[in-house]
């Protein structure tokens, strides 16, 4: 037994008590003092991995995505380490060896799958060899912490190159992950999605890469699913949409996704009990993933048909029979994925929206501009009222109002209690709840107590 | 009719800039003025004295030197639009286009379009963070917020900045100055972005335009409670109100 792992899984544990007893649900700082104690903690805990580790990267759908693999590989009967709370900074993924550690430090577990923040990719990778990186797709997110893109696609790309012996599990339709193909000197396969009844002839306005990463001419599109992916090509060079070694065909997203999974000549029926094409993504990843590691197609299947979302991914509840969501925004892709749900069905809502500007949620709020509220104001026959808080609710409200939402439909409570009671207790038939990153787990709380106390009257 | 002309809004996209274009547009439109937007990209022919009030915001690095490239071979009529009093506002990398020259951390000198009296240096490290500044707008003093994100330093020669800066950065972090305002040209490193919580601001600029074109009516006064309150929860909390 090494002694200083021995005391930083210990010290490491003591802190993760201490912060639950003390109602704090921080998942990162135990991970954070016992790197401190001891540097090489999470090297120590991660070789410890008996088969590999899966490490999955990228703007939109590492939780999701993560949470579908580890569900594929404990259906195929393996141990798992995962870090499904979505602390995905070193000392999150720290956090998540320690707390499946015994207090001698020692791990039993067949693999390892972890969701790493596009920023943390070469800290984690010193200290780590995955097996398999799964990259989603690349937005705009919180640009005052990451900056532009182009460097977060520089960073991982040095990172891969440089520590990497890992296979890549990639989106062919995102030209911004599938150029991994090429930046990098690691075998990659593909997965996409063909065109489908909601495929469009034009993407939304924020779209990221409109150039190509290689030339720079424009990229020319068959057709978008949304953002920037789709089916492209390059106008001069030869880079293009890589051929899918999976592609899901003919899908259909309402409340739940349905399509036809084709690989390796062989094709199967998915369902899942999620809705979004971003989840079909998240499931084409995990399905990858799966294939990769030489898991049955049939077990991959019945892995992601358990798959229910967590905490604010679409999350849904019943209060007194009202079809009530929780959906996680962080930048301007998943919102505008998020707001998409509201036109599944014609009933009229209430929408809740909270947006704090702390650290995790990125100080910047300009990011709301780039979400087409605009769909709102045209649509108001959906809508009976939107009521912003959190710490810059008001600003959200300029935004509704300028996106041509009526004023009289718009309010601000910047107590969060009253706000969620409000909207849960609306007139509307399904009350929708959009919340950033630091106000999600209170509203979350309110939710479930007041939903609780509602349904047993 | 005013045109507004968007400038690159495919390329000079970051932090939500089109909010600027989108205020402009919404507070015409609340007051019954036709307004119309037109994008103009790189490649494109571009006709200032067709246009009312241009907006030109940041980009990433990468796409600010090709843009930088493409506007120099309109050089000649911006300036003498400029000039002649055409309402511009530029933004971030926009505002630093507008100077004498970006000098970079390796010592290369990128000449800008050598419009205003001002240059330009990367600095050690990014100034990032809410500001407030005040400014005078038809005599008034008004206090406008934002979010600055910026590495390059401005340092302007003769010419007026747009307002003190009252918290935050400003231009470099030294000289309290922020922004700058040329006749009716208004630079300012503040996104948020810019106009849609300062709407006296926004309005001032409608207000320019209407006089260019001759028109010498008062604006019609709109509701502002969300924006003010928007203001004031920053003002607040930086501890100026």
């Amino acid at each position: 037994m090494k002694i200083n792992l021995f005391c930083a899984v210990v010290t490491g544990r003591m802190v993760a008590l201490a912060s639950r007893l003390s109602g704090h649900g921080g998942s990162s700082l135990p991970g954070l003092v016992a790197g401190k104690i001891y540097h090489r903690c999470l090297h120590d805990l991660a070789g410890q991995v008996r088969k590999g580790i899966i490490m999955v990267t990228g703007t939109n759908g590492k939780t999701t995505t993560t949470n579908m693999i580890a569900g594929i590989l404990e259906k195929a009967r393996f141990k798992v380490v995962a870090n499904y709370e979505g602390a995905n900074m070193a000392s999150g993924v720290t956090t998540s060896f320690i707390m499946k550690a015994g207090l001698s430090g020692k791990i039993d577990c067949d693999y390892a799958i972890i969701e790493v923040d596009e920023a943390s990719v070469p800290g984690v990778m010193k200290e780590l060899n995955p097996e398999i990186v799964v990259i989603t797709n690349f937005f705009r997110d919180q640009l005052d912490r990451y900056w532009e893109i182009e460097k977060v696609v520089g960073v991982i790309r040095d990172a891969l190159n440089k520590y990497g012996y890992a296979n890549l599990v990639l989106n062919a339709d995102d030209p911004l992950v599938a150029q991994f193909g090429r930046i990098t000197r690691l075998p990659a396969t593909f997965y996409g999605i063909g065109r489908h009844g909601q495929s469009t002839a034009t993407s939304t306005r924020t779209r990221e890469a409109k150039r190509c990463p290689f030339c720079g001419a424009a990229l020319v599109y068959d057709f978008f699913h949304y953002g920037q992916l789709g089916n492209y090509r390059c106008a001069e060079c030869s880079f293009k949409r890589p051929e899918p070694g999976l592609v899901a065909m003919d899908a259909t997203v309402t409340d739940k996704i349905n399509c036809r999974m084709v690989y390796n000549g062989d094709e199967a029926q998915l369902a899942i009990q999620t809705t979004g094409i971003y989840n079909l993504y998240n499931a084409l990843a995990a399905f990858a993933t799966g294939l990769q590691l030489g898991i049955d197609a049939a077990v991959i299947l019945s892995g992601l048909n358990r798959y229910r979302p967590v905490t604010g991914r679409m999350e849904n509840f019943d209060y007194r029979g009202k079809p009530v969501f929780l959906i996680l925004v962080k930048n301007p892709t998943g919102f505008n994925e998020g707001l998409s749900a509201l036109f599944f069905n014609q009933r009229k809502k209430d929408v809740f929206i909270a947006i704090n500007d702390n650290d995790a949620d990125g100080k910047d709020v300009s990011w709301l501009w780039d979400v087409d509220f605009e769909i709102l104001g045209n649509g108001q026959q959906f809508f009976n009222s939107f009521l912003c808080t959190g710490k810059r609710g008001e600003e959200m409200a300029v935004r509704l109002k300028y996106a041509g939402v009526p004023q009289d439909k718009i309010a601000v409570d910047p107590d969060m209690p009253s706000a969620v009671k409000k909207i849960l207790d609306g007139p509307g038939k399904q009350s929708y709840f959009f919340s950033t990153y630091t106000a999600l787990r209170q509203v979350h709380g309110i939710l479930e107590a007041l939903i609780a106390g509602g349904n047993k009257k | 009719m005013i045109k507004i002309c968007h400038l690159y809004p495919d390329l000079l996209n970051l932090y939500g800039d089109r909010g600027n274009v989108i205020a402009f547009q919404q507070r015409c439109r609340w007051r019954n003025i036709p307004v119309e937007v037109h994008e103009v990209s790189i490649g494109e022919a571009l006709y200032f004295e067709q246009y009312d009030f241009v907006f030109l915001g940041g980009g990433s690095d990468r796409e600010q030197n090709l843009i930088a490239a493409d506007l120099m071979r309109w050089r000649e009529e911006l300036k003498d639009a400029v000039e002649k009093g055409l309402v511009l506002l530029a933004i971030c990398g926009g505002y630093q286009l507008l100077g004498k020259y970006y000098l970079t951390r390796a010592g290369e000198n990128m000449p800008g379009l050598d419009i205003l009296d001002f240059h330009t240096r990367a600095g050690d490290r990014r100034l990032v963070g809410n500001v407030a500044i005040e400014t005078s707008l038809g005599g008034e003093p008004v206090r406008l917020t934002g979010f600055e994100n910026h590495s390059g330093q401005t340092y302007l020669g003769n010419i007026r900045p747009l307002g003190k800066v009252l918290s935050g950065k400003g231009n470099n972090g030294k000289d309290g100055r922020e922004g700058v305002l040329y006749k009716n040209v208004f630079g300012s490193y503040l996104h948020g972005p810019l106009l849609p919580k300062n709407a006296r601001l926004t309005d001032h600029l409608i207000s320019l335009v209407l006089k260019r074109k001759g028109r010498q009516d008062t604006l019609k006064p709109l509701d502002n409670t969300f924006e003010d309150r928007a203001c004031a929860v920053m003002l607040r909390r930086m501890g100026l109100l």
